[in-house]
């Protein structure tokens, strides 16, 4: 108990030096691109005496390092500066932005867990119509088929054929819940569908794998009905990779989120991390990123947790190195 | 065990082998100059034209061929720069694990979470715009924290396994037992790694030439072209339709060899 | 799940060739009295001393408004003042307040607000708030109901430059998240990156605008736009390209023209080689053939520039200047082999890659100057990155830009080229040039201004600085039902003036 307790808070530690740690590569990405913030603000207009007044009233001339802690001084008393563009605090900012985009995230989230496993075992198991070649092909071309095109083809066909959703007029929650939902549904599958048969594509290997070991050899010539074997110890053993990979795509999905924002006219995260990024919105860009690292480290945290609970060996080797480092 | 070709494996070298066959002749030779703007904006295909023309009255088929070399020459440079550094830093970390393992992971999440768009506005700021190495490296560096992470948990897998454990016993070095005995057993988890990178390299390079790196206009490559023709579905189907199927088709080409290669392995029983 | 998104693949390919009716629920609007609006790009800030972006200025106008305003003939005309008095010298303006003007709050506009609003774009420690065109006052006094403006100088340009001094309460700091202004319309919400909501401000003291209620939708993106107007979203898009008019509906939208009222070139470094010599630029200016650019990228649409001044400005615009280089491609090569260029030479065309039609002109104009031996390589650069290295370092060679004025006066469009100007980015320098600025600049009389003016704008063809291309059209998608829109020549939407037929 004592060792768990230590590892999880090893891990919560990593936690926040990763977050520390991206903030930092941010920082200095800023210093080296090209582009200036005051420049963006101010425009074609502006006087070399204007660019120099706001450079100094945003403390942009101070040293590089003296910024970062002031930025980070900032940060551990929860205050994530002011936006350069649109001079609002930033949290005011992205919160909204943020449930949107968790939403989104977690939405297509599950119908990647809810469909894709099933779907893998169904399709291990049956070995009749959609076996060999037609598997195959609607396999590669799940994953073949971009994002991006999803979400233009669902915008006409779901969209502005069927009207069950309006392309470019999410309503948001207060106004319209109802609508609302259903505009993210329709962005959650095109997040989710290529990522689905990545998933049924992995789980498959890994039952195939697994149901090929020793042990499963044994059990069956043993006299154990196959059904049975795959549910009560292939099954286990066999998510413990795909675990990983979902945790991944958890991590991925807010990122990856972008695409599908921008075509289907969803205020989320991603597209005002791009906007913020070519506005050279530094306090902005800083805050999202850090956001995205949290999420990243969290979801790499919860697949090992469950990857951990559902495989002792894995518990083992883990708890034994936080009790060391 | 033996290694014999099967029909996906054939099927998908046979569409590869055309696809670059095709790539290949369009250095050299297209129907028409794939930048030349003399044959009518938004032309329906034609037998003359059999992919009509875009917006500018160029020919699709021309710039297909030519952006499909380009296309697949950026997505296979990158996506094997993602998997050699990610599969270096899966199998140190998954092999040794330890303090190692925690420093490089961490670095790991941080380039995950890490935009690729400023990754790529960086890379540009430093190597200059116009160049390919640019596109290369930045798309490259995207990738490594997916194969890293896949490749870490493989080795870390094995790690245990029976014949690594009688491999140390034996006096095997942490190299060679890296090198001969792991790294030839995570082929299988590698493989659709792989192939799912070269997928989305493809599309990546698409939006990396908003940043002027990768193609410039008016070069042509399959993800610029396709980025362009999205916003002319309804003037132009054709350009998106052929564009798009153009890439399933390389996509579906170079999946079916991972399959294929995946079942010569003997994994499908 | 996969095969359903085959049979969709399958679907949409059937679809896209087909062109589908869209049934908008613009009707529901109608009968609301509503109004949604697509926009491009997001507000900045909506505080009117510190907004930047011409977007912003452009939507905002509804709600601010200055001591005088601009109209659709180019005239500028009383607002929060009631009057304007200008005296014999030109040294002294009179404004009258009106009686009754209302803040959107409700609280009426006094003095303090005029005086609080003048200075603080004028003379304060806000290096952000302050406007440079205000410089030339000398001071500014009240007197009861009156504003005394005395300026330094006389200066033609001094009332479109006070234009821009909106008027707003006195000490008010809400600006940013809840603007207050004295304008038709009155804001109601903002959602950053989604959208704006502004609504009929009922004691409005001039003509109040038609439409109870408009949101202004964000959508970034070529296609979002696009998807918005056919899925029904959006009553009105401008600033649309001939690619994005082509794929609405005839019966759903009319496509409405006007022009951008900006000079749209390929700006050349004329300070860096072969762009020094004048041969090299006059050997380009014959090379590029505009009508060919504007039938490639523009589907026919704008009109064909000479010059940096668009006909907007009809009392400045000399036509006669437009075709003062015919496309012709042998004087094209003897000009550059006079010049040491006999087979040609390699250039960068560096374009901000979020404007599509400067990247689709570049990538005419590779074309172009192929032809004339001219191997042309465009470089694709982000806004933040253009504005920095190209417009403020000058660390190019050739770009592609429009340039603008923002106010209603033509004095923005010539100044820039004077040799020690701030904003010359193109590094032009031309003696004889300088001399009729300062003469320009310094007339009392307009008859004679205008004169010079012409002569800045011929001094500039003639010496080939840059290669004037168009002056680009203007595409607004209105919805059928949906009337009174109108053009300015200057960067603004007038929402009050829009109306449903009913």
């Amino acid at each position: 108990m004592k060792d768990a307790c230590l590892y999880i808070l090893k891990r919560l530690f990593l936690l926040l030096a990763t977050m520390i740690l991206v903030s930092f590569l941010t920082f200095l990405a800023f210093r080296l691109v090209s582009g200036d913030p005051v420049r963006t603000m101010l425009g074609t207009e502006a006087t070399a005496e204007q660019v120099e007044a706001l450079r100094q009233e945003l403390g942009l001339s101070d040293p590089f390092l003296l910024r970062y802690v002031h930025w980070l001084k900032g940060f551990f008393s929860r205050d994530l500066g002011v936006s350069y563009s649109y001079r609002q605090p930033v949290w005011d900012l992205i919160s909204g932005k943020l449930t949107l985009s968790l939403l989104l995230s977690l939405l297509s989230f599950a119908l990647i867990v809810a469909i894709s496993i099933p779907a893998a075992i169904a399709s291990y198991r049956f070995t009749g119509p959609i076996s060999g070649w037609p598997r195959t092909i609607l396999n590669q071309l799940g994953m073949a088929v971009p994002p991006f095109f999803t979400g233009i083809l669902f915008s006409w066909v779901f969209g502005i054929t069927l009207r069950l959703f309006t392309p470019g007029d999410f309503p948001g929650f207060q106004t319209d819940a109802l609508a609302s939902f259903i505009h993210l549904f329709f962005a959650a599958c095109c997040l989710a569908i290529p990522r689905i048969a990545m998933t049924i594509r992995m789980m498959r290997s890994s039952l195939i794998s697994e149901m090929n070991k020793t042990y499963v050899l044994t059990a069956i010539s043993r006299g154990n009905d196959r059904k049975t074997v795959l549910r009560r110890h292939v099954l286990k053993n066999a998510l413990v990779p795909v675990i990983t990979f979902l945790g991944q795509t958890l991590a991925e999905l807010v990122g990856a989120g972008i695409v599908v924002e921008q075509v289907l006219g969803l205020p989320g995260l991603g597209r005002f991390l791009v906007t913020s990024i070519t506005h050279r919105d530094y306090p902005v860009v800083q805050a999202i990123v850090v956001i995205l690292a949290f999420w990243v480290v969290l979801s790499s945290l919860l697949a090992d947790l469950i990857s951990q609970a559902i495989d002792p060996r894995l518990r083992t080797a883990a708890l034994a190195k936080g009790g060391t480092a | 065990m033996k290694k014999k070709m099967n029909s996906y494996l054939l099927t998908g070298l046979i569409i590869t082998g055309t696809f670059l066959l095709l790539a290949l002749i369009g250095q050299f030779w297209t129907p028409y100059v794939p930048t030349d703007m003399a044959y009518g904006r938004f032309q329906a295909p034609t037998l003359s034209h059999p992919f009509g023309t875009d917006n500018f009255g160029r020919d699709i088929l021309s710039r297909v061929m030519e952006g499909a070399g380009t296309t697949f020459f950026i997505a296979l440079l990158t996506v094997s720069l993602g998997a050699v550094a990610g599969t270096a830093v899966g199998a140190v970390t998954g092999y040794f694990g330890g303090l190692l393992d925690d420093i490089l992971m961490r670095l790991n999440d941080a380039l995950t979470a890490f935009p690729s768009f400023l990754l790529a506005l960086l890379i540009v700021s430093l190597i200059g715009p116009g160049k390919k190495l640019s596109v290369i490296l930045a798309l490259g560096l995207v990738f490594i924290p997916s194969f890293a992470r896949v490749m870490r948990s493989a080795f870390a897998s094995l790690r245990t396994a029976n014949y690594v454990t009688g491999a140390r016993l034996m006096g095997a070095g942490s190299s060679r037992i890296l090198f001969v005995h792991l790294l030839p057993n995570t082929f299988k988890v590698f493989l659709p790694a792989f192939t799912i990178g070269f997928n989305n390299a493809v599309l990546a390079e698409a939006s990396m030439s908003f940043l002027g790196i990768g193609v410039t206009p008016p070069d042509a490559s399959l993800g610029y072209m396709l980025s362009e023709a999205q916003s002319m579905l309804r003037a132009a189907p054709w350009y998106a339709i052929f564009t798009g199927l153009t890439i399933v088709f390389l996509v579906f080409g170079v999946g079916l060899i991972g399959e294929g290669l995946q079942l010569m392995e003997g994994e499908e029983g | 799940m996969k095969r359903k998104l085959l049979t969709l693949t399958l679907a949409l390919l059937t679809l896209a060739a087909v062109s589908i009716p869209v049934f908008a629920s613009a009707s529901r609007r109608a009968s609301q009295n509503e109004l949604a609006i697509g926009i491009a790009q997001d507000f900045d800030s909506l505080d009117p001393d510190y907004m930047t972006a011409a977007g912003t200025k452009e939507i905002l106008f509804n709600v601010f408004e200055g001591l005088v305003k601009p109209t659709s003939d180019g005239d500028i005309v009383p607002a929060v003042a009631s009057d304007v008095q200008r005296s014999e010298d030109g040294l002294t303006y009179t404004f009258t307040l009106r009686e009754g003007v209302l803040f959107h709050n409700g609280d009426p506009v006094t003095m303090d607000d005029v005086l609080y609003s003048i200075t603080r774009r004028w003379n304060s420690d806000d290096a952000a708030a302050i406007l440079p065109a205000l410089a030339v006052i000398e001071s500014v006094e009240a007197d009861g109901e009156t504003l005394v403006i005395t300026l330094s100088e006389p200066s033609n340009e001094f009332l479109a430059a006070i234009m821009n001094a909106y008027i707003i309460p006195a000490g008010y700091t809400a600006q940013e998240t809840a603007p207050i202004g004295t304008g038709p319309y009155r804001f109601v919400s903002r959602e950053v990156q989604d959208s704006l909501v502004v609504e009929r401000f009922p004691e409005y003291y001039g003509t109040p605008g038609h439409v109870d209620r408009i949101t202004f939708r964000i959508l970034e993106g070529a296609d979002g736009l696009v998807l918005g107007l056919q899925s029904g979203a959006l009553d009105l898009v401008a600033h649309l390209s001939s690619d994005q008019v082509i794929q609405l509906d005839p019966r759903d939208y009319d496509i409405c023209e006007g022009s951008m009222n900006l000079v749209q070139a390929l700006y050349l470094n004329n300070a860096a080689a072969p762009f020094d010599d004048i041969r090299v630029r006059q050997a380009l200016c014959y090379a590029i053939d505009k009508r060919e650019v504007l039938a490639k990228a523009f589907d026919g649409y704008g009109t064909p520039l000479g010059t940096s001044m668009f006909p907007s400005f009809s009392k400045y615009y000399d036509e006669s200047l437009t075709d003062y280089y015919t496309p012709d491609l042998d004087k094209a090569h003897a000009l550059l082999t006079e010049a040491g260029y006999p087979d040609g030479f390699e250039m960068t065309i560096t374009v901000p890659s979020n404007y599509t039609p400067h990247v689709n002109t570049a990538v005419v104009l590779v074309e172009l100057l192929k032809k004339a031996g001219i191997k042309a390589t465009v470089q694709p650069v982000d806004w933040s990155t253009w504005l920095s290295d190209v417009y403020g370092a000058r660390k190019f060679q050739s770009t592609i830009t429009g340039l603008t004025s923002d106010n209603m006066t033509a004095r923005k469009l010539l100044e820039r080229f004077g040799s020690q100007v701030g904003n010359n980015f193109t590094n032009y320098s031309n003696e004889e040039y300088d001399a009729i600025l300062a003469q320009a600049l310094s007339a009392s009389n307009d008859e004679e201004q205008t004169e010079l003016y012409r002569a800045l704008e011929r001094n500039l063809t003639e010496n080939a600085a840059n290669v004037y291309i168009q002056d680009m059209a203007d595409l607004v998608a209105v919805h059928k039902g949906l009337s009174g829109l109108t053009f300015y020549p200057i960067y603004v939407l007038d929402v009050s003036a829009l109306y449903w037929e009913s």
